[in-house]
């Protein structure tokens, strides 16, 4: 598209999610149409999904090469490129989408020094302009029927783990770990060849899990899965001033909403599996030494998730200190060991 | 340059280079390739390009594809699949016939532990192709058999076309997979019919020109001598490989994609209890599972980056821009996204249609308030006939490729058995959804 | 023409190569599924990454090492109906005008994906599995040599169909198909 002051600006926008995905369907699409509305259509999106030209995860390349303008990124799936993107994933005590949300939004854009003067976001996505989308509701443990009464019930279950923080946290406590892409759970889980997974009950009709679990444990917090709109740091500098200002207000308009969706999708998911017979278990009333178990996993997987990071020379347990702090500044909670670290 | 010139452009240059021999894969490629500089210069290029292979190749459910073929080279290579045409067709007492609806309904059972109608019609064109030529079938309808009972893994679950749909517009993949069932198996029946019509007027034809020899076919046959113990033994291999194929996936052993490599393993100890294992029997199962592989990779990555020039050039939503005056009329709304989205499949490989309209459709699908399962049910239909429709039908090149026989010939008949699913099943799916919708909602 | 053939003889070995690889890699696919699925089910755990290495690394391994011996062995599918119809001499002309541009697609997937194997070596590109990263780049590498190695078959292509009066779509071997009447 042509940049000059006054003329239409065509951006392409993509994603390899799915047109229904919360973040497009409910931050990013929103954030595209506020910023034609107070632009007065001088920007103009043409909109890509489902993989239809950049499949996940390449979005976050395909935004830096200029394949597209503006990208929904997803740095938690390159753990390679962005080792620091899955602080959110760490396991806590309590929070919500919405606390989640407001520290991944600080996390990206305050300026709080990291490492030789640079913040989260200079450390690791300096390439990029940024505009924080929510997080995911928490992750949380599902099952297909197999549930958590004693220590034993929870030592040798079989879960998927979508993430690299799972698998920690997986090894911590004793919980067997498959990897298998998403698409094929759905039969693989509905067969029985293992007892559950790691999952956000919001994002469960992705791949229609909600006629599948029957019992899934609440209360506990397997991290928030993130990502944010990205465009390249050249593109952005390229557009005109009101273009600009006009992308930054939408993105701050649109965070909240976006996250509530997740809480109302989730909503959803819950009264649809309970008619269905689904079960919900709160995490306090488990067995104390079941807690207990749970709780230590947790523990052990901040540090050595900090442990990973610093090995590969950066500053892993300052991150998890600036994670924890703005965890616990938003209303959210983390078990009482790491209260500690400092 | 604008959009139109420059699809209208491209599109005539792909009906020119396939008519002038290209390889299907490099007509693709140019294709896709030009038509992605004349609407984004080399600019885009690497974005676009650099990835598209390894992307398309690095895919856990695409191992279904190379395993399920090997799968077949193994049971091919130890002689099971003659054997049992062999009994079967002396059960059938010479009537040739049968031999077509069993290799039919071969690819329909097939189809429940495949999830890739390709793979599986390579497997049936290489087993099934020699037995029904011996039988008096034509290279082209017998090519045509293999082709179409092959494709209907595309849509018999498990099916990675119901997978991609369901992923993509957040339907439950099971239900997906419960309501493709009966249609599935009209479609089956469909073919069974249009193949046995076929049958009968080759057969007169073949009659006119010269004697009909069937006693001396038989007698050919016959003269390989297959004792007694050896089709015990062949026919309890036969069985032990479905078995564990079909008892594994429903017992939630392994998944549907494992089973393309637990199945080759097991027809890998089949053929060495039937002691044809050596090494040219390694090297020539591996060998030709390899060159049936590339092919089909090279057309699916031809096929991605031709998908990325119809993507970036806009040609399905300008289509569906013209049905806005007639939303009123959801029946012809649905006839015309199936022809146009026939078309579609005729030309680009069913994952990228899939992935590549869907965006599109969904909006309409809502609007028009159609059941998304139903709808989801009708797209994995008229994808699994356009791996047989001309020119670019999946299943065809594959059978081609493993038999030699012209794809041109092959067509010439797929086309007929498409064009009588088309007609027949969807039409019976729109004037009747409940052949969709009624299992899955009798399974709440 | 002596010193092409054996050239090509030495260029077919290369190719063989290729063929034993993913020959390998197919058959240690089978074997590294069916461990897998025989571990989760005996001892209730499966191999740590096993899908992510199947897709990473057999099915690249046993892709693309091969698709130029693939591309020689008259596998691929074309329509060739109308070409067989032509004179011998429009039939030469044809095939010029199509080696020229498979080249020239060819050199330009081989340029671009060999930009993004030096990208992927520059950035270490690697795979999350099983809470671990694997390296994927040496493995972008197989893709621009396979392209390379088409380019080099279509160039012996263009020179037997120089030397030679008889138009012909491959080096080596035959071509022709079953008219499947
Ligand atoms: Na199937
Ligand atoms: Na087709």
């Amino acid at each position: 598209g042509d940049s000059g002051d006054g003329e239409t600006i065509e951006l392409r926008a993509a994603t390899g999610l799915s047109s229904q995905h919360a973040w497009w369907d409910a931050t990013m699409v929103p954030w595209m149409d506020r910023v034609e509305e107070l632009t007065d259509g001088q920007v103009q999106f043409e909109t890509f999904t489902g993989g239809e030209l950049v499949d996940v995860p390449d979005e976050a390349e395909a935004t830096l090469d200029g394949t597209i303008d503006v990208g929904l990124i997803l740095p938690i799936y390159e753990p390679d490129q962005y080792p620091m993107a899955e602080v959110t994933m760490l396991p806590l005590a309590h929070s919500d989408t919405l606390i989640a949300t407001r520290a991944w939004n600080r996390l990206l854009t305050e300026s709080m020094e990291l490492q030789d003067g640079e913040s989260y976001s200079d450390m690791q996505f300096s390439e990029f302009k940024i505009f924080p989308t929510s997080t995911t509701q928490e992750y949380s443990i599902s099952t297909t029927g197999h549930s958590f009464e004693t220590v034993d019930d929870v030592e040798g279950t079989s879960l998927r783990t979508p993430s690299r923080i799972h698998e920690l946290y997986s090894e911590k406590t004793g919980i067997n770990s498959v990897t298998m892409p998403a698409v094929e759970m759905f039969d693989a889980l509905s067969r029985g060849s293992f007892e559950g997974s790691y999952y956000s009950i919001a994002d469960w009709s992705g791949y229609g899990f909600q006629d599948l679990f029957e019992y899934t444990l609440t209360g506990i917090n397997f991290g928030h899965f993130n990502a944010f709109i990205g465009m390249s740091d050249d593109r952005f500098d390229e557009l005109p001033e009101n273009v600009q200002e006009a992308m930054e207000q939408a993105a701050e308009e649109v965070l909240i909403p976006g996250g509530e969706e997740w809480l109302d999708r989730a909503e959803e998911m819950i009264d649809y599996n309970e008619d269905e017979g689904g079960e919900f278990v709160e995490f306090d009333t488990l067995d104390q030494s079941v807690q207990d178990h749970f709780n230590e996993g947790i523990e052990e997987t901040w540090l050595e998730y900090a442990e990973l990071l610093e090995d590969q020379g950066l500053p892993g347990t300052d991150l998890i200190i600036l994670w924890r702090d703005l965890i616990i500044e938003e209303g959210g909670d983390v078990p009482e060991a790491l209260k500690d670290i400092e | 340059m604008d959009n139109i010139v420059i699809i209208a452009i491209i599109l005539t240059m792909v009906v020119v280079l396939l008519m002038s021999g290209l390889y299907i894969h490099s007509v693709l490629f140019a294709a896709g390739i030009i038509g992605l500089i004349m609407l984004e210069g080399f600019n885009y290029l690497p974005g676009l390009l650099g990835n598209e292979s390894f992307r398309r190749v690095a895919s856990y459910t695409l191992t279904t594809i190379p395993l399920f073929v090997l799968m077949a080279q193994f049971i091919l290579q130890a002689g099971i699949v003659r054997d049992v045409f062999y009994l079967v067709n002396k059960a059938a007492r010479g009537r040739n016939s049968v031999l077509g609806i069993l290799t039919l309904s071969i690819g329909g059972v097939l189809g429940a532990v495949s999830g890739s109608g390709t793979a599986t019609s390579a497997s049936l064109g290489q087993v099934a192709i020699p037995e029904l030529r011996k039988h008096g079938y034509s290279g082209r309808l017998a090519g045509a058999i293999a082709a179409s009972g092959g494709s209907l893994s595309g849509i018999i679950p498990p099916s990675i076309i119901l997978i991609l749909y369901g992923v993509a517009t957040e339907t439950p993949v099971g239900a997906l997979f419960i309501g493709a069932i009966i249609p599935g198996i009209i479609v089956l029946l469909v073919f069974i019919t249009v193949m046995l019509v076929f049958y009968q007027v080759e057969k007169k034809r073949s009659s006119q020109a010269e004697l009909p020899d069937e006693e001396g076919q038989l007698e050919v046959h016959g003269n390989q001598q297959v004792n007694l113990l050896r089709l015990f033994v062949v026919s309890f291999a036969a069985t032990m490989i479905m078995l564990v194929i079909f008892g594994g996936i429903y017992s939630g052993l392994f998944t549907p994609t494992e089973a393309g490599g637990v199945g080759a393993f097991v027809a890998f100890l089949a053929a060495v209890c039937l002691g044809k294992v050596n090494f040219q029997f390694l090297q020539q199962s591996l060998v030709e599972t390899i060159k049936l592989t590339g092919m089909v990779m090279l057309i699916m990555i031809g096929a991605q980056i031709f998908g990325r020039f119809v993507s970036l050039s806009l040609l399905p939503r300008k289509l569906i821009d013209l049905l806005e005056p007639i939303m009123e009329q959801p029946a012809i709304v649905l006839i015309l996204i199936s022809l146009f989205l026939f078309v579609l499949f005729m030309f680009i490989e069913g994952a990228a249609v899939i992935l590549m309209t869907i965006p599109v459709l969904l909006p309409i699908m809502n609007a028009l308030q159609v059941d998304l399962l139903w709808f989801g049910v009708f797209v994995g239909i008229i994808c699994t006939i356009g791996l047989i429709t001309p020119p670019v039908g999946l299943s065809v090149y594959a059978v081609s490729g493993v038999s030699k026989i012209r794809s041109e010939a092959i067509f010439k008949v797929c086309m007929i058995f498409a064009l009588s699913a088309l007609a027949i099943v969807c039409g019976l799916m729109i004037l009747f959804p409940e052949i969709a919708t009624f299992l899955p909602s009798s399974m709440d | 023409m002596v010193a092409i053939e054996k050239a090509y003889h030495i260029f077919e070995k290369i190719k063989l190569i290729g063929v034993w690889i993913s020959g390998i890699s197919l058959f240690g696919m089978m074997l590294f599924i069916v461990i897998d699925v025989v571990l989760r089910n005996l001892f209730n755990s499966s191999i740590s990454g096993g899908f992510e290495m199947v897709q990473n690394y057999f099915m690249t391994l046993t892709v693309f090492p091969a698709l130029a011996y693939v591309y020689s062995s008259g596998v691929l599918p074309k329509m060739d109906l109308l070409i067989e119809r032509f004179q011998d001499q429009v039939k030469k002309l044809i095939i010029f005008f199509m080696i020229a541009l498979e080249v020239f697609i060819l050199a330009i997937m081989f340029y671009f994906s060999l930009d993004y194997a030096i990208n992927g070596f520059e950035r270490s590109m690697s795979f999350p599995a099983a809470g671990t990263l694997y390296p994927i780049y040496p493995f972008l590498f197989l893709i621009p040599l396979a392209f390379f190695l088409i380019v080099i078959e279509n160039m012996f292509i263009l020179i037997k169909n120089i030397m030679f009066k008889e138009p012909s779509f491959l080096f080596k071997g035959d071509s022709t198909q079953d008219s499947g009447e």
